[in-house]
C-alpha cells in the first residue's frame, strides 16, 4: 500500500515534468501570484463585511494582516525588474490605490466601499494573470 | 465500569482536540485552496501514523512504566540524548510561537486587536496556565472546546456537499495555484504537523502523571483510533471548506484569517466565529502540549523532579525550564513573522528531523526488556518506517526550495 | 569465583540511571563513574559522578574542560557507590534528598528564584 502511495508520488512528478509545468516559479509570478491572492482575500473580506456576514472587528484584524502581507510588494517587484515592462508598471500603477484601500478600508456605510471592491479587484484580477503569464 | 466509559470519552475528546492546532490548521487550509482535494491521501497516511504512534506510545509508557525521554537517556546514553533534545528544542520553539500567534489571531479575530499586542498577553496566560493548573484541567478544558470543529462538517453540509468538479483533485491537483515545490512543501508539512513528535513526549508523560499500567491498554487504544480519527475528520473537513469557497475565489488561505471566509460564506458571523473559536481551543490546547512536552523531555532526561501536579517549588528546575522555553518562544514570535508561515515552517522542519526522533522509538518498541510480549507487530514497524522516509525525503526536497524561491 | 548472591552488572546499567532517594524524589541522574585500580590488578567503582562537567565530558573531552573553566567543579557532585540500595534503570539511594549534594539546585532554584514569582511556593 505504502509502494503505491511512493509510485503515485513518483508518477505525478514524471507528469508534471512532461506537462511542461515548472517545478519552480520565478520569484516574479511568486509576488503577483501572493499578492493577487491577498488582493482577493481583501475583496471578499469587504464585501462579506457589508453584506453581514463578517463583523466588524473581524474585518479590521483581517485588514491588519493583508496589510503586512501587502506592504513592500512594489519594492519587491522593483527589484524584479517591473519598471521595465509593460505589464510591471500597469501592476506598479494599481499597486498604490489599491493599497490606499488595504490601509484605509471602508467598513462602514458612510463611504463609497463598492468602488474600493471594484479597486482591489482589478488589481486582484491583473496580479494573477501577471503572475499566470 | 462507568469511570472507565468516562475516561474513554475524555481521551477521545482529548485526540480530537490534540489532532487540530495551528500546524494542521495552516496545512489544510492552504492545501484546499492551492490544490482542491489533491493532498487529501497525505492526512489520511498521517493519520494512520498519528494512530499507530500514539497507541504505541500509550502502550510503552503503561507497560514499562517509563517516560519516552527517560527511556531514550536510559537505553542510548547521554550523547546519542541530545540529537532528539536538540532537534525538538529547535523545532517546537518555532512551533509554540505560531500556536501563540494562533491564540492570539484568533483572539484578534473577536477583538479587532492587532495580534502583536495580544501575543505577549497570550504568552503569559499560557504561563500562568502551566505554571500552577493540574494536569486534568490542561488535558480536558481546551479539548471540550475543541467540539466545536465539528461544525466544520456541517458547513460542508450547508454548501451543498463536496461539488462534483473537484473529486478529480484528489488523484491529479490542479497545478493552476500553486506550484510543484509548493506541492511539496505541503505533503512535508502536512506530516509534520500531524506526526508531532511533542505528542509522544506529553501522552507518556500523561500517562505517567494518571499512573497508567498494563490495564489501560484498552484505553488507550481507543483513544487512539476513534480521537485521532475524528480529529483528521476536522482537518479534512477545513481542507474541503477551503477547497469549496477559497479556491474559486482565488484566495490561497496564506493568513489564518482568510479561513474564515470559508466558515463565513455559508453561516454569516456565526461561522466565522466558529473558526475563530476552533482556532482558539485548538491552539490553547497545542500550546499547553508543547510547553509541557519540551520540559518533560529535558526534566526527565536530566533526571530532575517533573510533574503538573506538583507544586512549582517542588519540580524547581522543571518549572525554570518551562519558563525559559516560553521566553524562548516569545521572543521567535515578537520577530512579527504570520503564524500560518511559522507553523508551516516549523511542520517542515519536523517533517525533516522526524527520524532522529522516532526511530529510537521505533526501536524502543521493539525491545522485550521495556515491553515484554507486548512488542510491535511487523506491519506496524514497517508501516512507520515507510512514513519516516517518505516524511524525511519529501522535506528533504522541498524546505531547500522553498527558501530558494522565497516561502510558500 | 562468583558468590551467586552477586549480581552481574555492565556499566551501561549504571551510566545514566535515574537517582532515587529514599524519599521518593528525584535528585539527578548518573553522569560519569570514577573507578580505581587497586594493587590487585582490581577495578573498583568507588563514586558516581553527577554534574555538568561530568555531562560535558560524555560528549568530549575539551568540552568538560571548558566547562571546568568556568564551573570550577563547583556544580559536580560524587556519591560513593556503597550509597546505592538497588541497581537498576533506576538507582535507589540509602540516604534522603537533603543528605546529597546533588540535586540541591532543586532547592537553591525554588528558594532564590520561584519564590519571587506569584504562586511559586
Amino acid at each position: 500500500m505504502w509502494q503505491k502511495a511512493g509510485t503515485c508520488i513518483g508518477l505525478l512528478l514524471l507528469l508534471s515534468i512532461l506537462a511542461g509545468c515548472t517545478v519552480t516559479e520565478s520569484a516574479f509570478a511568486r509576488t503577483t501570484g501572493n499578492a493577487g491572492s491577498a488582493f482577493a482575500a481583501a475583496m471578499t473580506t469587504l464585501a462579506y463585511e457589508h453584506e453581514g456576514k463578517l463583523t466588524y472587528a473581524f474585518a479590521v484584524s483581517s485588514f491588519a494582516d493583508f496589510q503586512s502581507e501587502l506592504t513592500g510588494t512594489d519594492q519587491a517587484l522593483l527589484a524584479q525588474g517591473a519598471a521595465n515592462t509593460r505589464t510591471g508598471r500597469q501592476l506598479l500603477a494599481l499597486y498604490t490605490p489599491a493599497m490606499q484601500v488595504i490601509d484605509a478600508p471602508c467598513l462602514s456605510n458612510a463611504c463609497d466601499w463598492r468602488a474600493q471592491d471594484a479597486l482591489l479587484q482589478r488589481a486582484s484580477q491583473a496580479f494573477l494573470e501577471a503572475g499566470n503569464t | 465500569m462507568k469511570k472507565q466509559w468516562t475516561s474513554i470519552a475524555l481521551g477521545v475528546v482529548t485526540a480530537i482536540g490534540g489532532f487540530l492546532d495551528a500546524g494542521t490548521i495552516a496545512t489544510s487550509g492552504e492545501a484546499g485552496a492551492k490544490f482542491g482535494l489533491g493532498l487529501v491521501w497525505i492526512v489520511l497516511v498521517a493519520t494512520v501514523a498519528i494512530i499507530l504512534l500514539v497507541e504505541m506510545v500509550g502502550r510503552f509508557t503503561a507497560v514499562s512504566k517509563k517516560t519516552y525521554a527517560e527511556a531514550i537517556r536510559e537505553d542510548f546514553g547521554f550523547r546519542f540524548y541530545l540529537l532528539p533534545l536538540a532537534s525538538e528544542v529547535i523545532a517546537e520553539s518555532i512551533l509554540l510561537a505560531a500556536e501563540l500567534g494562533g491564540i492570539s489571531i484568533a483572539l484578534s479575530l473577536f477583538t479587532g486587536i492587532s495580534w502583536h499586542i495580544l501575543f505577549p498577553f497570550v504568552a503569559l496566560f499560557i504561563w500562568i496556565i502551566v505554571w500552577r493548573a493540574s494536569f486534568n484541567v490542561i488535558e480536558n478544558g481546551p479539548a471540550l472546546l475543541g467540539l466545536v470543529t465539528l461544525s466544520f462538517l456541517a458547513a460542508i453540509v450547508a454548501l451543498g456537499g463536496i461539488p462534483a468538479h473537484l473529486l478529480p483533485t484528489l488523484w491529479h491537483p490542479s497545478f493552476q495555484h500553486g506550484t510543484v515545490a509548493d506541492y511539496l512543501y505541503l505533503v512535508a508539512a502536512t506530516l509534520g504537523a500531524t506526526i508531532s513528535p511533542y505528542m509522544l513526549y506529553f501522552y507518556s508523560s500523561g500517562a505517567r502523571e494518571e499512573h497508567w499500567t498494563g490495564a489501560s491498554l484498552l484505553l488507550n487504544r481507543v483513544t487512539a483510533i476513534v480521537g485521532m480519527s475524528f480529529g483528521s475528520m476536522g482537518s479534512l473537513a477545513l481542507l474541503v471548506l477551503a477547497a469549496i469557497v477559497l479556491q474559486p475565489l482565488n484566495i490561497s488561505a496564506s493568513t489564518l484569517g482568510e479561513l474564515g471566509i470559508a466558515m463565513a460564506k455559508p453561516f454569516g458571523i456565526v461561522g466565522s466565529l466558529l473558526f475563530a473559536t476552533v482556532l482558539f481551543a485548538t491552539c490553547l490546547g497545542a500550546a499547553l502540549e508543547v510547553v509541557l512536552a519540551v520540559s518533560y523531555n529535558i526534566a526527565q532526561g536530566f533526571g530532575w523532579e517533573w510533574g503538573e501536579n506538583k507544586k512549582p517549588a517542588e519540580a524547581a528546575r522543571f518549572n525554570l525550564v518551562m519558563t525559559i522555553f516560553l521566553l524562548i518562544a516569545v521572543a521567535i514570535g515578537l520577530t512579527g513573522i504570520d503564524p500560518l508561515q511559522l507553523a508551516l515552517l516549523a511542520s517542515t522542519i519536523i517533517s525533516l528531523f522526524l527520524p532522529i526522533s522516532l526511530s529510537p522509538f521505533l526501536i524502543l518498541m521493539n525491545d522485550p526488556q521495556y515491553l515484554g510480549k507486548k512488542t510491535n507487530r511487523r506491519f506496524t514497524n514497517i508501516a512507520m518506517v515507510c512514513i519516516l522516509v517518505l516524511a524525511f525525503l519529501v522535506a528533504l526536497v522541498s524546505l531547500p526550495l522553498e527558501i530558494i524561491t522565497g516561502g510558500g | 569465583m562468583l558468590d551467586p548472591r552477586d549480581e552481574v552488572f555492565s556499566i551501561r546499567d549504571i551510566l545514566d540511571s535515574q537517582l532515587l532517594t529514599s524519599d521518593g524524589r528525584r535528585i539527578g541522574r548518573v553522569a560519569d563513574i570514577e573507578a580505581e585500580v587497586r594493587a590487585d590488578d582490581s577495578l573498583v567503582l568507588l563514586y558516581l559522578v553527577a554534574g555538568p562537567q561530568a555531562l560535558a565530558g560524555r560528549v568530549n573531552t575539551r568540552l568538560r574542560d571548558l566547562f571546568r573553566f568556568f564551573l570550577r567543579d563547583r556544580f559536580d557532585h560524587r556519591i560513593p557507590l556503597s550509597e546505592v540500595t538497588k541497581f537498576g534503570p533506576t538507582l535507589h539511594l540509602r540516604g534522603n534528598a537533603k543528605d546529597y549534594a546533588v540535586g540541591q539546585s532543586d532547592r537553591w532554584i525554588a528558594e532564590h528564584i520561584l519564590r519571587w514569582i506569584p504562586g511559586g511556593r
